[in-house]
């Protein structure tokens, strides 16, 4: 991963690149400034680096229709400056880093805990430019919030992990930043914590987000600490303060206030950074107890000596995160607790992913589950964009 | 007309009673809501589950029949329109909903499920869904689906994808494929949303796994009233860029407002006036007098000449009404209604709607507005009569130069009706070679023999032939459609 990436400045310089690739039989690794995870271990070494970073210009962007699009390069967090001081932003809050790019946020299309408020990442791209694998630039898309013109390709580059072409520019649908940013922490034991969660997640409170996080990590003598996000006009945000405490029936252990919020919020972003195993654990939300077991029985294994082991969960949508570190644990026997959390959540109808692992875990463990009954259609839309495999390999 | 053996085929999988192939019966199947399109399907089947789609399926394409999904038919772009005697098969027997999993706030349901049907069933929990169509009462799910539909709250709540979390799907082959549902982080390429909006042309999709949200507890709903339409733009745009989020925000031109209170459906909005403009305001009942105040003085701001606000439900609807018959009283004042679809970044909106007034008046036509100004998705009527062989080309003109000019305003053909038939010749305004060449690629993918409703969506001419299947760029050439910015 540390090989000298390649560094277009255009899109037609990108076409150049896949172009001699694809005539010289070499590979090539899409990517962005290179911080994102590496992200379903789809992406694979051996290629050269085609970094998107120096596409970094805003083409477009008009406040009033709350629409931008820039180069795929552009940093998120240079791209949240630029709309801040309009009061706008982009609620992408993927797990990565927020020096991450727009390009790789919508390649690797996964989405943080504000999908429930606002859609998931996929929702809110409008357009894109992308080189595909066998040197096409396509513009697919456009830049308004509603259209339905032709088949919806903009989704299947959303998420596609590099792996059907180089995405070089981006439309994306932005927000207004809401006037009141409010995050209640309730802490309590497991149980208690997996069941105030419950109350929220089926109260008729609109909450922007709810996750589940160890309570250590932010300073709470509980076990967990749940971590409820209100966002809204500040008469909403306190209405729903009142009814969220008065169905708990308890205050907060703590309540942070707009900076106070977003920060905390910014932090989780990069909770698995650092981290060699990442996995991710889906299940129905009423389920997210069973999961959580599963992951809990994962981060004890691997934390080992070390203990730097942790899970978090978005209760809305019923993901559950383990986080660990390995130096110091045994991975043959990691590798066989993940197998096994792996077989508890497909059994409750969900899916356990790797995002990050060694070698030789993911070798045991399997990126993925059972092989989707759609292998013959994803063969098929992978030989459309890159018949001869110069980019990314396809997406299970 | 199919030949007999196929018929009694398909009436030993799905029954005799539900296999149509009598001329007067399939009358009703000729076209969908854009009656301009009309051709008699060879058979309409009605199956009833996934197994009876798959064996119909089979079934037709072994007799090398082409297949038109189909839900109630309501489509504006001529999508269910059997084409080359092609079969229909009809979902309005699927209609059962399999689940409604409230925890979770999820429902499976078959495609023949009417739309307002499922919010109905979803309420008793608390729930509902979210895309709401002006065909609501009428709409399935399943044509939703295909459509991509939209509606005038999508501005607050976004259009069918991002509702639909899983998919069961018979595609032309006879294979049954299950993509996406139950936790919603499958792993690979997002074929879901891939699917959504592919008018028929993948496959028929025979379960649907859709997110329900909470019904929310209050609503505020406005009606400003404007003597020039630019000003309701300028409130909408005002709106917006404070940081408001309104659940919906629809504008209702001059012509229209006059053709409605000319109508059974009179709403007693004002006839002098040139634009109404109805914002809805939804969720906890705390804040939202506040968000209707502050709506309420941006529209004086721009110009309102009266804003009225409903105190009730009754008062509610009232104010929607002229939204809401509009289509209905225009088809009172001319035999015919061509209902354009369109998105232009909202901040175009006043230049558009003036252009679109100009086109109007160089081809001596009544263009009627009435749009989804939130999203910026217009939708320009134009009242006719088909009986006026002159007319009617004056419409085909004007129709095309209003997609013309909403594309070059950084604009879209169609915001939620679909390309279908009436749009397809339009594709090439937005994609260049290459893009609809991959669109063909992708249908292929799903449906190698273009056996799925063939001759939608894309423009026969632009189809790869077999000697030449896919169009290689030229080194150095840098093709594609107009930049996107």
């Amino acid at each position: 991963m540390n090989k000298e990436a390649l560094t277009p400045e255009s899109t037609a310089e990108t076409r150049e690149i896949v172009l001699a690739a694809r005539e010289a039989g070499s590979r090539l690794l899409p990517a962005g400034r290179r911080t994102w995870p590496r992200a379903g271990g789809w992406t694979r070494d051996g290629g050269t680096p085609v970094s998107t970073s120096q596409l970094d210009t805003v083409h477009h962007y008009e406040p009033a229709d709350l629409t931008l699009t820039a180069g795929a390069g552009i940093g998120l967090d240079r791209l949240a400056r630029i709309v801040g001081p309009n009061r706008q932003w982009l609620p992408f809050d993927a797990p990565g880093s927020s020096a991450g790019t727009l390009g790789a946020a919508v390649a690797s299309g996964t989405s943080g805990p504000l999908r429930t408020r606002y859609g998931a990442t996929r929702d809110n791209v409008l357009g894109l430019e992308v080189v595909t694998g066998d040197g096409r630039t396509l513009r697919i898309g456009g830049r308004v919030v509603k259209n339905v013109a032709g088949y919806d390709l903009v989704r299947l580059f959303t998420g596609s992990r590099g792996s059907l072409g180089i995405i070089t520019r981006v439309s994306v649908r932005l927000f207004p930043i809401p006037e009141a940013d409010e995050t209640l922490l309730f802490s309590g034991g497991p149980a208690e914590a997996v069941s105030m969660a419950r109350t929220v997640c089926t109260s008729e409170v609109p909450v922007a987000a709810a996750e589940l996080v160890e309570g250590e990590e932010v300073g709470a003598d509980r076990a967990m600490v749940l971590a409820v996000r209100l966002l809204g006009g500040p008469r909403e945000v306190e209405e729903s303060r009142r009814r969220i405490c008065a169905a708990l029936g308890t205050d907060p252990w703590r309540a942070l206030h707009d900076g106070e919020s977003r920060r905390f919020h910014a932090a989780r972003i990069g909770w698995e950074e650092g981290a060699s195993v990442v996995a991710r654990l889906a299940a129905l939300p009423d389920r997210i107890d069973a999961a959580l077991a599963a992951a809990r029985a994962c981060a004890t294994r691997a934390n080992g000596a070390q203990g730097s082991a942790a899970i978090t969960a978005d209760a809305l949508q019923g993901l559950v995160r383990v986080r660990a570190s390995l130096p110091d644990s045994d991975s043959t026997r990691l590798a066989e607790t993940l197998a096994t959390a792996r077989r508890e959540t497909e059994a409750l109808g969900g899916s356990l992913t790797l995002s990050h692992a060694p070698p030789e875990v993911a070798a045991r463990v399997g990126w993925t589950g059972s092989g989707p009954e759609t292998a013959a259609l994803t063969d098929r839309i992978k030989a459309l964009f890159d018949p001869d495999s110069v980019l990314a390999p396809r997406c299970p | 007309m199919i030949p007999g053996r196929l018929t009694k085929e398909l009436a030993r999988i799905c029954g005799r009673d539900h296999v149509i192939v009598d001329r007067d019966r399939l009358l009703v199947y000729e076209s969908d809501a854009l009656t301009a399109y009309r051709h008699r399907p060879g058979a309409v089947v009605l199956p009833r589950t996934t197994e009876e789609v798959r064996r119909t399926v089979q079934a037709v394409v072994r007799h090398g029949l082409p297949i038109v999904p189909r839900g109630a038919g309501t489509g504006l772009s001529g999508g269910a329109v059997a084409l080359n005697g092609a079969v229909v098969i009809g979902t309005a027997r699927m209609n059962r909903i399999l689940a409604i999993d409230a925890p979770n706030r999820r429902a499976v349901l078959q495609p023949g499920v009417i739309n307002a049907e499922l919010s109905a069933a979803a309420a008793v929990h608390g729930l509902y869904y979210a895309p709401d169509p002006s065909s609501q009462t009428a709409c399935t799910i399943g044509g939703n689906v295909a459509e991509n539909s939209g509606g005038p709250h999508c501005l607050k709540y976004g259009v069918t994808s991002r509702y639909v979390t899983g998919l069961t799907v018979v595609l032309a082959d006879g294979s049954v494929v299950k993509v996406g549902g139950h936790g919603r982080e499958a792993p690979g390429y997002d074929l879901v949303g891939l699917f959504v909006g592919s008018e028929g042309c993948f496959g028929i999709a025979t379960e649907i796994e859709v997110g329900l949200l909470p019904v929310p507890e209050g609503v505020r709903t406005l009606l400003g009233i404007f003597d020039r339409i630019e000003d309701s733009g300028r409130a909408v745009s005002d709106i917006i860029s404070a940081g408001l989020l309104p659940a919906a925000m629809e504008i209702i031109d001059g012509p229209t407002i006059r053709a409605v209170e000319d109508s059974v459906f009179a709403a007693g909005y004002p006839t002098d006036a040139e634009a109404a403009l109805v914002i809805e305001f939804d969720g906890l009942e705390a804040g939202l007098d506040h968000e209707a105040e502050r709506a309420t003085r941006f529209c004086f701001r721009a110009g309102a000449r009266e804003v009225r606000s409903a105190r009730d439900e009754e008062e509610r609807l009232a104010l929607w009404k002229g939204r809401k018959k509009a289509f209905g009283a225009m088809g009172r004042i001319a035999p015919d209604l061509l209902v354009q679809d369109a998105t232009v970044p909202r901040t175009t909106l006043p230049a558009i709607l003036k252009g679109i007034s100009e086109i109007g008046n160089r081809y001596n036509l009544i263009v009627a507005n009435v749009f989804h100004a939130g999203d910026g998705n217009l939708h320009p009527n134009i009242l006719f009569d088909r009986r006026d062989l002159d007319e009617l080309e004056r419409v085909e003109h004007a129709s095309k130069e209003i997609m013309q000019l909403c594309v070059d305003a950084g604009g879209t053909i169609t915001g939620e009706h679909g390309v279908g038939l009436d749009k397809k010749h339009h594709m090439p305004l937005i994609y260049g070679p290459d893009e609809l060449d991959t669109m063909w690629g992708i249908r292929r993918v799903f449906d190698p023999g273009a056996v799925m409703n063939p001759g939608k969506v894309l423009p026969e001419e632009t189809e790869p032939s077999p000697a030449n299947p896919r169009r290689e760029p030229a080194p150095g050439e840098l093709v594609g459609a107009p930049a996107p910015a």
